[in-house]
Formats: C-alpha cells, structure tokens, sequence
C-alpha cells in the first residue's frame, strides 16, 4: 500500500474550512510555499472558482461534518484551520477535527464576547491558535498610536516583547556609537536584532558601529523600549486624544486598549443601537451618534484638533476618502483599516498614513505558525518569525536536555557570525542576555539570524 | 490573450517529442534498421524547435481556460505533424496525407490504419506506432505537468483540457502529483500486462507493441490479422487489460489508498463492468454456433466487446461476418465507450449515465410538473453546470457526426462504411464494418475525407470543445492582442 504522504513533497497537508477574505489570503499565500492544501466551503462556485484559479483541491460542503472531513482527508491532515464567518461554527470545524485527526487546529474567534476567553477556550478545546484579525488589528493601530514616530512595531515572541524599528536621525547620540557601547552605557535591557544600512541587513556584533540614516530593529518590552527611545532623544510622542470612525468590533477592542494607555477616545457611529452599547461597555469613551463621512460633523467634533484618525467602518472606500479627507484638514496622525487587500498598487500610492489590513495580519500570524511548523517537522523549533523580507529569522528554540550549549557562558562558546541570542524566557520572565549568561535546560531561546535552516539549538555554534 | 506561454509550453511538448522519438532509434539500433536515422533527425528537429521557443520564459504564467484549450488541440496537431515526419520521410508511407492520418490515429488512441500490410514496415516504425498511443492514452500534457515545474494553479485548465470524461478533478491537492499518480499507475499496469504477455511466450518486442496498444486503448497491431494468430491466453490476457484500461483511474486511486469500498461504488465503474457483461451474454449466445466450441465463442465475445468498448479496436476475429445482432450491439458499445477519467475513448459511461438519468427527470416532471429533482450519481446530486454541458456534448457530438457523415457520403461508398469509418473515428475506436472492417483498413478514402476522419479523430479525443475552439475567430484576434504592461511600474 501506498504511503499517503509523498516524500519528495515537503510541504504539509492543509484543510482550510471557509474562502472568505481571510481564507483566500492563506490560500493565495500557502498554496505559493508548496503546501497541499484542500479548501471546504459550502459555496460550490466559489470552490470551483478558487480551485480553478490555485493548485489546490476543493470541496463543497459543511466544514464541521464529520464525513466531509474524512473526505478531505483530515486523518493525515497536519493543519486545521478554520475561518468561516461564524465563530461556532469554527470551534465546532475544530473540536471536530481534533477528534479524528492528529492535526493542530487554528480557528478564527472574533466576537468580543468570547476574546477574554480566548486563552480559556483554545486550551480547553486542545487548538493550537485562536486567531482574532480584529483584535489583531486593533493591538497594531494602539502600537502605532503609542509611538507614532517609529517606523514598524510588531508584537515578539507571542506578546511578551515588541520588535521595534526605527531610523536614526541625523546628529542623534546613537550615530557612531558601538552596539556593546549601547548595550554598557546607555540601555543594558534593550537588544537590537538588525540594523538595515542601504538595503543590507546586517545581524550586529558588538563592535558594529551606528550611523545615521541606519533602520535599526530592537527587542524590548513596551515600557523599556520607551524609556530608550526618550533616553536618545527619540520623540516618541504618544498621542493624546483620538477619533474613530466606526463602531465595528475593531474600534471596540482598539478604544479598549487606547483608553488603558490614558489616551481620550472619541467613537463615531451611525447606528444609534450600536452607540448605545458602545457606551455601556466603554465608559471612559466619548460615543458620537452621526454619520462619520459628513464632514460638518467631523469639524464639528473637532477633528481639526484632533492627534490622531483612525478610519475603522466596514467600507474599504469611506475609509480611504476619510483618511485622505482628514490629511488635508488637520495633522492628525491617520490610520487607515483596509479590509479587502484588492488593488494593493493603487492603495500604496494614496497618502493614507499608516494602514492596517486586518486580513493580512491574520493570515501572517497562521503563515507564521506553518512555517514553524514545516521547519519545526524533524527539529524542536518553537516559532519562526521572518523579518526583512525574509532576510532575517528569528527562531525560538526550546531546550530540553543539557548539551553543548547549556551552562556555558555565551562569551564562551564560538557562536556563528550574524547570529544573535536575542533573549532568554525563563519561567515567564524574559531575559536579555549579556556575555555572562548562559542557556539552562528548560529555558526558551530567541535566535535572530541571517542564515536560514536552522533546525536545533546546537546549530548556532560554529 | 497569454500567448508567451501557449508558445513557452508547445515548446516543451516538442522537447518531449524529441526526447520520445529516440526510442525508435534504439530500437532501430537493435535491428539494424537504416530507418531509425529518420526518427533520430525528426527528433533533433524537435528539440532544437522546442529549445528555441522555451529559451525565453514567460513573465506571465497566468492562463485562463481559453488558453488551456488552444495549447492542448496546438500541441496535438503539432504532435502529430512532427510525429508523421519520420513515416513520410523514410518512404514507408509515402503520402503525406497518409503518414498524419496514421500519426493522428495513433495519438488520439484510435487504432484505425491506412496500412494494408503491417508488417511490411520496419520494426522502428511499428514500434513509434504503438508508441504513439501510449502517449496519447493518458495524455501528453498530463506528462508536462507531471515533469515540468510550472508555477501557478492555473494548470488544471490544461489537465481539463486533455483529459476524458464531463468533470475533471483532481486525486491529491496539487496537481503536479495528481499527474504523477495517474502515470505511475499507467506505467505500472503497463509494466504488468508485458510480464504477463512475456509469461505467454510472447516475444518481447510484439509483448511491448501490444502493451502500448491496450494501455491507451490504441488498437495498432503489428500483424495483419491483429490479434487473431495469437493464442487463446495471450488473448485472454489483452481482453483483460484492455478492460482495466477502461476503468476510470480514480478507482484504482481509491484502490491503492486503501479506499476499497468507495472504488467499488463507483456507479460508472459499475455500470461500466454490467454493460461489458451483459454485451458478452449476447454476442457469446448470438455467435455460439458458428464457433468452434463454448470456450472458442466466450473468448471471442469477451475480447471483440472488451476490445470496441474501451475503443482499443484490437481483433481477434473479422466480426463484420458476425450476426447482425452482434455487430449491432458493437455499433452501440462504440457510442458508449470507456469510463472518464481512464484512456478510452467514446462518449463515456458517466455521460451515459447523466443523459439516461435527465430522461427520467424529464419524465417524472410530465407526471408532476412542479417537480424539483437533481440529476445524482453516487447519492450525490450533479451540478446543473455538469448536466447541461454533457447534453451540449452530446447535441455537438451528433452535429460533428451529420457532417462528417454527409462529407464522406460523397464517395459513393455503403452507407454501413461511411457510418462506422465516422463513427470508429470520433469515437477513436479503430475498425468499423464492411470496408473499414476489421480485415479492412481506410486507405481508399480520398484525400478530403481522410482530413475529415482526422478531424474526427482528434476532437473524439480532446472531446469536442477543445478543438472547436481553435475555430472560434476571436480566439485567434486575441492571440494577436498585446498585453498592457506600463513601462515604469
């Protein structure tokens, strides 16, 4: 009998339940990293349209039937992802799976009443991701808000750090000054992971020197990383108030968080039901009930005051003539939400200050995971993040057993050149490491390398 | 339209061809046969024209189903004319006309030949010949796809294009793979049919020869008499195949997958096997007492109706001396045909299916007008898209068959003749009755009407719709259209 696996094929089997925007995003996505993928929709055509369009198979149906899953072969399925728009019905596609196959399972949860309990439910029903592209999209406008000068912050290594990047400006301190320097002098608890000079990506050592101009990317919490910032003389400037613009989901968790970080929010709704929730659940939160495109009313709310717009209704277009309208009336900062990812060319060109695609961050945090998970098949590999277009990775390894590289000093070991143990997590605590630590069995370590294919911890060494 | 990569992809059909034609070679090689110097200069033809035009690869690997259709009827049509050249050029068919229709019918798997003498002809050439069917059986852009690393999913267009049958789907998630399971599987039970025939006492290059002719439901011989001469086993053994030949593959898919009780409820494969043995009974009671015994007139039954029905077109014997009930139900197995999804030929079992159960439909709603019902196979109710375009195929395949019909009428030739030269064409069977029977061959048709029977042959094989596109005027104005790509992004 055949094996159902091909071995010359590398990639993992993949049943994807749901071809919305999300679904398609991954499709488009993992079908291009060679994964074989087989898509359930209850939409015949849509499945005809997709199947027809990528190198993958289709099947019609409802994704939580138990025979519907049989026959897309999830007994020797690896990934479960389920991103239907119902958030039942992807926990049942789910708790489903689980039962039949040894597969990991992802599913998409969005509604608030269910986010607190996220953690709750994926341990309890045994999934290995709850995906949340709201609430995702949310935590990366507040970051944007928090510094609105750096370039990109990206939560790190499941939320316990952030990876911030940013650009030296001219006559900075930081402009020919060594990373050990840094590291002795001025920040001991920040790390920085990369420095992009003139399309290079390099991984530093500690005699690399800075210059202006340089994009460096640093680890740290969001406290320390702004204490740093400030401690440089890097205006971070968080803003004070904002203004949102639709009261979906997205603005709901977005308010949440601003409102913890002491920023004053401002909600514009049309419908008057939704206010009248929206005030209940947000206290702290001004609720406005108009329509948000009027431009008396925006003026009348003082938008010409405001710091910073977040456009978050559910129509791509109001939010793309929003963002460019209030561009022209204030100097608010703008954050734009684009829920379809169609005409990406002609988006890029419009100044819409920074913009936010909730797809697109949920289908990179599921890309994220199968990479790791391909890469992690025959290694212990935690997680794998790609940075810099791919240049860059950064690994999380866990360390089981004593070996070559626990107990020993860091400065003792002869490590590869471009790589960087970037901090240690031990029991819940992170740790940046400096020269005198060293790994303990037990530990999570955070790698950030240029070479690529690293499949165990003992691979750093030279 | 994407011209660069219907281009980018005859060229490596070309390539393949070339690589294919040194078999040949080697087998002139072994017999010592100056004909093979014919193959071997076809063959660098080939892959100089297939490396010039693969040189430059396209940017755009997108292509559309209009795309898939024209690149498969271009790469059979040129599949063909490349093919015939070494026939034409080493004079063992001397014309022209002749060396493609021979060609022709060797790729789309029909079997019919314009050769009176088989076995006058080298052993090189009887081998491309039955080569050609084994190419042409499972497809040669399946073989592309198998081997070519194209980019993109778009490449189901093309499989759809080639491959039989009213719905084309896929055995595993990619492609790629899809293709290679169908090729092993080919190649394995090719593999196993030669052991067997080998075993028999066969010699090796006729056990190869006929091995190629069943595996993809040809039909050349390379004696005269077909198959007739050989014994009872030998002949058992390519009824046999033959009918396996005829199975749709996804059951053997199923098979090697451990899924055996979903293979074995495969409605068309069921159906399939019941009409095979119902035809046996009768031709077997119809012919028992002109036979030599029991056992004489059951091979003869079960090979002539294994051999019409997956339109193999072997012979073991000239049924067109048979009763007239016996070459009546052969006429109606040829429009029937193998399973989709395997290398035969034909209308096929599911289309079968799917026409006789719109039937009923249609009947039930005289009796209750308001009605709701789907057509369904398997339990599973047929997508009206599918149902629409298989009586769409069957109205076109009757319109294709009226004017080829009417065409070859003008030869003055019995009606039997014209009718089953058209009908063992389309259906790339191989023999029909009287003077295309199976003791006969087709080389007394004019010049036009053998253009016509090669048309017939190839749009039996791409099932119509393929080849007719190539006749659709804006195809070719799209062909022709530039792209637009702005000069600095």
């Amino acid at each position: 009998m055949l094996k159902a696996k091909n071995p010359v094929n590398p990639g993992l089997s993949i049943i994807i339940v749901g071809c919305g925007k999300v679904g398609t995003t991954l499709i488009e996505q993992l079908s291009k990293e060679g994964h074989d993928i087989t898509i359930i929709d209850r939409n015949a055509r849509k499945v005809q349209e997709i199947a027809n369009f990528y190198d993958i198979m289709g099947l019609a149906g409802n994704g939580a039937s138990h025979n519907v899953q049989l026959e897309a072969g999830i007994e020797s399925a690896d990934l479960f992802i389920a991103v239907t728009n119902s958030d039942e019905l992807n926990l049942l596609c789910c708790t489903v799976a689980k039962q039949v196959g040894n597969c990991a399972a992802i599913a998409r949860v969005r509604t608030p009443d269910y986010s607190s309990e996220a953690g709750y439910l994926r341990e309890k029903l045994g999934l290995a991701m709850i995906i949340n592209p709201e609430l995702e999209a949310s935590k990366e406008a507040a970051r944007i808000l928090y510094m609105p000068t750096v370039l990109e912050v990206n939560s790190f290594a499941h939320g316990q750090a952030e990876l911030i990047k940013f650009k030296i400006p001219k006559d900075n301190i930081l402009g020919d000054i060594s990373v050990a320097y840094l590291g002795q002098n001025i920040a001991p608890d920040i790390l920085i992971c990369a420095i992009e000079r003139k399309g290079e990506v390099y991984i530093p050592s500690g005699e690399f020197h800075m210059r202006a101009g340089d994009i460096i990317s640093f680890v740290a919490t969001r406290k320390i990383a702004r204490d740093f910032l400030e401690k440089i003389g890097f205006k971070t400037h968080q803003v004070k108030n904002t203004m949102i613009i639709g009261g979906g989901r997205a603005a709901y968790y977005l308010a949440k968080q601003l409102s913890t970080m002491g920023i004053s929010v401002k909600i514009i709704e049309k419908e008057r039901e939704r206010c009248e929730e929206l005030s209940v659940l947000l206290p702290k939160a001004i609720i406005i009930n108009g329509d948000g495109t009027d431009p008396e009313l925006l003026k009348e709310e003082g938008i010409e005051y405001m710091e910073s717009f977040v456009a978050l209704t559910g129509i791509d277009e109001e939010n793309i003539l929003l963002s460019l309208h209030v561009e022209q009336v204030s100097n608010a900062k703008v954050i734009t939400k684009i829920n379809h990812f169609t005409f990406k060319d002609v988006i890029n060109r419009l100044d819409l200050g920074s913009v936010v695609y909730p797809r697109y961050i949920t289908s990179e945090a599921i890309i994220a995971y199968v990479r790791a998970k391909k890469n992690s098949m025959n290694s212990n590999i935690e997680t794998l993040y790609h940075m810099f277009d791919h240049r860059v990775e950064a690994i999380e390894f866990k360390v089981n057993e004593s070996s070559k590289v626990t107990n020993i000093p860091l400065m003792k070991m002869s490590l590869k050149k471009n790589l960087l143990v970037s901090f240690i997590n031990r029991n819940g605590s992170i740790l940046i490491p400096s020269g005198q630590d060293s790994i303990q069995v037990g530990d999570t370590v955070m790698i950030v390398t240029t070479h690529t294919g690293f499949k165990d911890i003992l691979d750093i060494l030279e | 339209m994407n011209s660069s990569i219907i281009r980018f992809i005859l060229g490596n059909v070309l390539k393949i061809e070339g690589l294919l034609l040194f078999l040949p070679v080697i087998v002139s090689g072994i017999y010592a046969e100056h004909e093979g110097f014919y193959f071997a200069a076809v063959g660098v033809a080939c892959l100089l024209f297939g490396f010039g035009m693969t040189r430059k690869k396209p940017a755009n690997q997108v292509f559309y189903l209009k795309e898939g259709c024209i690149t498969t009827s271009l790469s059979w049509i040129l599949l063909s004319f490349f093919g015939s050249l070494p026939f034409y050029l080493s004079g063992e068919i001397p014309s022209f006309t002749d060396a493609v229709f021979e060609t022709v019918s060797g790729f789309t798997t029909t079997g019919a030949s314009i050769l009176s003498n088989v076995e006058g002809l080298s052993h090189c050439a009887l081998f491309w010949r039955s080569f050609t069917h084994w190419i042409g059986g499972m497809g040669v852009l399946v073989f592309l796809i198998a081997v070519i690393p194209l980019s993109g999913g778009s490449h189901i267009n093309l499989m759809r294009a080639e491959s039989p049958g009213p719905s084309v789907g896929k055995l595993v998630p990619k492609i790629r793979y899809t293709a290679r399971i169908l090729y092993m599987i080919y190649l394995a039970m090719t593999i196993v049919e030669v052991i067997f025939l080998l075993f028999g006492g066969m010699k090796v290059f006729d056990a190869l020869t006929i091995s190629f002719g069943t595996a993809g439901t040809g039909g050349f011989g390379i004696r005269n008499d077909s198959l007739a001469s050989y014994s009872p086993y030998l002949q058992w053994v390519v009824t046999i195949f033959m009918v396996l030949f005829g199975v749709n593959f996804n059951a053997y898919y199923l098979f090697l997958f451990g899924k055996m009780k979903k293979a074995l409820m495969m409605e068309e494969v069921r159906v399939y096997f019941l009409i095979l043995l119902a035809s046996t009974g009768i031709i077997f009671l119809n012919i028992l007492n002109t036979c030599a015994g029991i056992f004489d007139a059951l091979t003869k039954s079960a090979f002539q109706v294994g051999s019409i029905m997956t339109s193999t077109g072997y012979s073991s014997v000239d049924f067109d001396l048979w009763p007239q009930a016996s070459k009546t139900i052969l006429i109606l197995l040829m429009f029937i045909g193998a399973c989709a999804g395997s290398t035969g030929g034909g209308i096929k079992v599911s289309r079968i299916i799917i026409l006789i159960k719109t039937i009923v439909k249609e009947l039930n709603s005289y009796i209750h007008p308001k009605i709701i019902r789907k057509v369904k196979i398997e339990g599973k109710p047929v997508e009206h898209e599918v149902v629409r375009s298989t009586n769409v195929y069957f109205i076109t395949f009757m319109v294709i068959f009226a004017a080829s019909l009417l065409a070859l009428s003008f030869e003055g030739k019995s009606f039997a003749t014209n009718f089953t030269a058209v009908l063992a064409t389309i259906n790339n069977i191989g023999p029909g009755l009287d003077m295309v029977g199976p003791a006969q061959n087709f080389g007394h048709f004019t010049v036009l009407s053998k253009y016509v029977l090669i048309f017939d042959m190839l749009a039996g094989r791409l099932e119509l719709f393929p080849l007719l596109i190539l006749f659709h005027p804006e195809a070719w104005k799209e062909l022709y259209t530039k792209r637009f790509t702005k000069s600095n992004g």
